[in-house]
């Protein structure tokens, strides 16, 4: 069974359907891309998805059990990830005070009465932990940096390093190339494809950028008007010539 | 037949408290028009129309009948002429300078400007009169009564006020159907920038609004003199309180931006205030005080907590509002290790020097200010835990430490337990209350937080202090000893402010714990962003209720300390809720953000009045009340303090002036126009 299954989804803004009756679902440790034009829904759809709205119709499951009416944070507990299209980090803290944040949420151990015994200061082992993934995904020796001091891909990966502090089964990233250039989308597509095949999580790539869903997803949805207009391994979708003539345009065929 | 008689009897009274609430309604309306108008053109939740409108009555009142100026050329002066030129101003010369600064840092200006603005004008003016004699509304005779329908008596203030207040409001719908800046309003409203973009000055726009509601709240101010008698008056200072609230529940009705709701809501809550003082029964200490100015508070905080509209409200609707620059850097608080180190050295030199002239040389009185200033640290603490650490601000501070002043009282009184046990006991029951309040009204957050506390506040000042089991009994008095501890006599002057360092210390290590730990990360993740600390699994409600609870406990302590200070709770001159607001403003001025600064906060407001203004000086006490409400502005630039602003600037010209080179972030916190362009966030 799918890991994460949104099942007819439809949601509507004052007579507008913005998603109609969509499916998706997404197994353990897959990497799915959801494509489409401005305004196709997708980013409604991911916010089914993660609890910032809630569907006019359908369900969303979560490893067999039914999370449509949970808040944000009952899903983000369960091991659901996500990132931002527009970053939003903690201005104030440093980059491993993000990570450590996570993780300690993950964990359960931040109790203020340990806060108040001097229990809750960071621990040489959480350091060491936070140290290792930013190492990981090439942001070593940064975890003492301010946040504002820090690239937009940088910021990104401290994002995508924040949602895996949580242990996530799955991570829903928003459009991680808005913003990037191209060498520095490919930089980033390829931590990421690295981290994910480590730690084997399932990801969800909304995007624009074609070509970053090209490289990087086996299986692919497009939403067109609110409505799937096709899905599959993404090769086929890319070759779709509805999907190229109405949704992709003369891009892909210039950037293949 | 005698049920059909009683029935006639309530009906008719129904009806003509009805007829006497529509004037008070239409005052409140007015201030609540005032409300929206500068809430959606220009983002300021402003307060201190209560002080505007304070101002104008006292103007009024000064002119006409002190001076014996004739009615029309007092109105003209006080409401047409100084209303409108007092809100140009604030607009002018404050608020369209901090356009950019997010709503809470506008409230506490305008917390601060609530605070100076009355005592400016009393300094000014020599306006010093606890009660106002012989106040007169703006029509001559106005105490005339008519009858309506031949049966229920209305005077002519009254009917006058509700007739200017209904042709206010349709001149006001008229202003914005039909004429230029009207429109322009209406624009500016929807998007200040997009608006701009169509070539139409948004500043201008913001200053003509700004002059329409002071206009408003000015004429208000008039207005309710007459009519407003039992709900205290706005002629003596903190007598437009009630007023202010009313108006902000009005205003609360219609979520901040109805104008028609406002309006109507006013009306309502005037009719509904005439309505429960005919009706409500005498019997009750607590129905008794919402015949009178405590029904306002209740009102407010019930709207605020019940109305779904406020729950639903969504913020920002402006298209453009992704295009504007992220508030200036709240990463002003990371310091260079310099810093720290000299910072240290130096509090130790001080502490040092302060600590042998007290234990060596100081007098009584000297003891007993410093004593004040270690308690008043204590409590101070409490707001930098809440608006510091949290990002969030409560105006019901000082409630919690009249909580923990008569804890302290009831359990040495009532049982002849520990006074420190009983400061405990107050401290456990202020975190409790201070749970209980916090769950319905935290989620909402931001400004409605700040009202609802202040109406907390003012409720507990207005009705449950005069509950026995609160404020103890006449009979008893409010006597507080000083502690006794592990065989120690704390009842010296010295030996008691041993013991205030020592909980100074201990609150304060708690206080960097907390900051250094797992609650100190998720409030700094919550105020950084929501949305993503949720996206993590933080739930933000419940790391503000804890973190909020923790504040109340603290300033109950502080209380409690107070209390046996002073060695009874004097509840009037220490805890009433003005002087919350004023507590609020020195510790964001000076800096919420650290340890440091809520001690230099709380030295501050002891030694301040006591030392500069008046003995070297020479200048009356209420100027602190001026100085640092105006401080307050610096608010919106040097959310961390302008002590520590300063401290952070004076070392970045050192090290300059050193040669050595200064590192990055030190850089970035010492100019204050750097502090906006270091922080693009999402910028490549």
């Amino acid at each position: 069974m799918s890991l994460l299954v949104a099942d007819g989804i439809t949601k509507r803004f004052a007579g507008i359907t913005a998603v109609d009756d969509v499916h998706i679902a997404l197994d353990a440790g897959e990497r799915v891309g959801l494509i489409g034009p401005n305004g196709a829904g997708k980013t409604t759809l991911f916010n089914c998805l993660l609890g910032l709205l809630r569907p006019d119709a359908g369900s969303v499951s979560f490893d067999g059990q039914n999370i449509t009416r949970l808040p944000v944070y009952r899903r983000a507990r369960l091991g659901i990830g996500r990132t931002f299209q527009r970053v939003e980090l903690f201005s104030g803290s440093s980059v491993r005070d993000h990570l450590l944040f996570a993780h300690r949420i993950r964990s359960g151990t931040g109790a203020l009465w340990k806060d108040v015994i001097g229990l809750g200061l960071p621990k040489p082992a959480e350091i060491e932990r936070c140290d290792a993934l930013l190492e990981s995904l090439g942001l070593g020796g940064m975890g003492d940096e301010p946040i504002e001091a820090l690239s937009l891909g940088q910021s990104r990966l401290v994002e995508v390093a924040r949602a895996l502090m949580t242990q996530p089964r799955v991570v829903l990233l928003d459009e991680p190339s808005s913003g990037l250039d191209r060498a520095e989308t490919t930089a980033l597509a390829e931590t990421l494809a690295r981290i994910q095949s480590e730690q084997g999580f399932g990801m969800l790539l909304v995007e624009h950028d074609v070509e970053l869903v090209a490289s990087f997803t086996e299986r692919t949805y497009v939403l067109d008007f609110g409505k799937l207009i096709t899905h599959g391994p993404t090769p086929d979708v890319m070759r779709d010539p509805e999907v190229r003539a109405a949704y992709l345009g003369d891009f892909v065929a210039g950037a293949q | 037949m005698t049920a059909s008689v009683l029935a006639a009897g309530v009906l008719e009274e129904t009806i003509r408290a009805f007829f006497q609430g529509l004037p008070i309604g239409a005052g409140f309306a007015l201030v609540a028009m005032s409300f929206v108008l500068t809430y959606k053109t220009s983002g300021v939740f402003n307060l201190a129309f209560g002080a505007q409108a304070f101002i104008s009555a006292a103007t009024y009142f000064e002119l006409h009948v002190r001076r014996d100026w004739p009615i029309w050329s007092a109105v003209l002066v006080a409401v047409v002429l100084v209303a409108p030129v007092l809100g140009l101003l604030l607009e002018r010369l404050i608020f369209r300078h901090v356009h950019a600064a997010s709503a809470v840092a506008k409230l506490v200006i305008s917390l601060g400007l609530l605070v100076a603005l009355p005592e400016l004008f009393k300094l000014i003016v020599d306006y010093d009169r606890e009660q106002p004699f012989g106040a007169v509304g703006i029509i001559p005779d106005g105490t005339t009564v008519y009858r309506l329908f031949g049966r229920y008596p209305v005077t002519r203030d009254e009917i006058a006020a509700f007739v200017i207040v209904i042709a206010a409001a349709l001149a006001l719908a008229a202003l914005f159907r039909y004429t230029r800046l009207g429109l322009r309003i209406r624009a500016v409203v929807q998007s200040p920038r997009m608006t701009e973009l169509n070539g139409v000055n948004a500043d201008w726009v913001s200053s003509g609004s700004w002059i329409l509601s002071s206009f408003f709240a000015g004429l208000a101010g008039v207005l309710l003199v007459p009519t407003t008698s039992s709900l205290g008056t706005v002629l003596v200072p903190q007598g437009y309180f009630p007023i202010v609230i009313a108006a902000l529940a009005a205003a609360a009705l219609g979520r901040l931006v109805n104008l028609p709701a406002a309006l109507f809501g006013g009306l309502v809550l005037g009719v509904i205030t005439t309505e429960m003082r005919t009706h409500l029964p005498r019997d009750n200490v607590i129905l008794n005080e919402l015949r009178g100015s405590a029904l306002p508070y209740v009102m407010l905080f019930a709207i605020i907590v019940f109305w779904p509209a406020i729950r639903r409200q969504i913020a920002g609707a402006d298209p453009l509002l992704g295009v504007s620059p992220p508030p200036p850097a709240l990463a002003a608080t990371s310091r260079s290790r310099g810093m720290t180190i000299y910072t240290r050295i130096m509090a130790l030199a001080f502490f040092t020097a302060v600590g042998i002239w007290t234990f060596g040389y100081a007098n009584n009185f000297w003891i007993s200010r410093i004593t004040h200033s270690v308690i008043f640290s204590i409590i101070f603490l409490s707001i930098v835990v809440f608006t510091g650490l949290g990002g969030q601000i409560a105006l019901c501070q000082v409630t919690f430490a009249a909580i923990g002043a008569f804890g302290a009282m009831q359990f040495a009184q009532r049982w002849d337990v520990s006074v420190i046990v009983g400061m405990l006991a107050g401290a456990a029951i202020a975190a409790a209350v201070g749970a209980v309040l916090s769950i319905p009204v935290m989620r909402l957050g931001g400004i409605w937080l700040a009202i609802a506390t202040l109406a907390f506040a003012l409720f507990f000042h207005d009705v449950l202090v005069k509950y026995g089991w609160v404020g103890g009994s006449l009979f008893h008095g409010r006597g507080v000893p000083r502690p006794q501890l592990f065989g120690v006599d704390f009842s010296s002057h010295k030996n008691f402010l041993i013991l205030c360092i020592a909980i100074l210390v201990l609150v304060g290590v708690l206080v960097i714990l907390i900051r250094e730990s797992s609650t100190g990360m998720a409030l700094r993740a919550l105020r950084g962003s929501e949305t993503a600390a949720e996206s993590i699994g933080v739930i933000s409600w419940r790391s503000r209720v804890i973190v909020f609870s923790v504040s109340a406990a603290i300033a109950a302590i502080g209380g409690g300390l107070l209390a046996m200070e002073e060695k009874q709770v004097s509840y009037e001159a220490n805890y009433d809720p003005q002087a919350g607001l004023f507590w609020l403003v020195i510790v964001v001025v000076l800096g919420a953000r650290t340890v440091e600064g809520g001690i230099q906060a709380g030295v501050a407001f002891v030694i301040f009045p006591e030392l500069i203004l008046d003995r070297w000086l020479g200048l009356h006490g209420a100027w602190r009340y001026v100085l640092f409400g105006f401080a307050a502005i610096s608010f919106a630039r040097h959310p961390e303090g302008l002590l520590e602003h300063g401290k952070r600037r004076s070392q970045a010209l050192m090290q300059r002036a050193f040669g050595r080179r200064q590192p990055a972030v030190a850089a970035a916190a010492a100019g204050p126009e750097v502090d906006a362009a270091s922080e693009t966030g999402d910028g490549p």
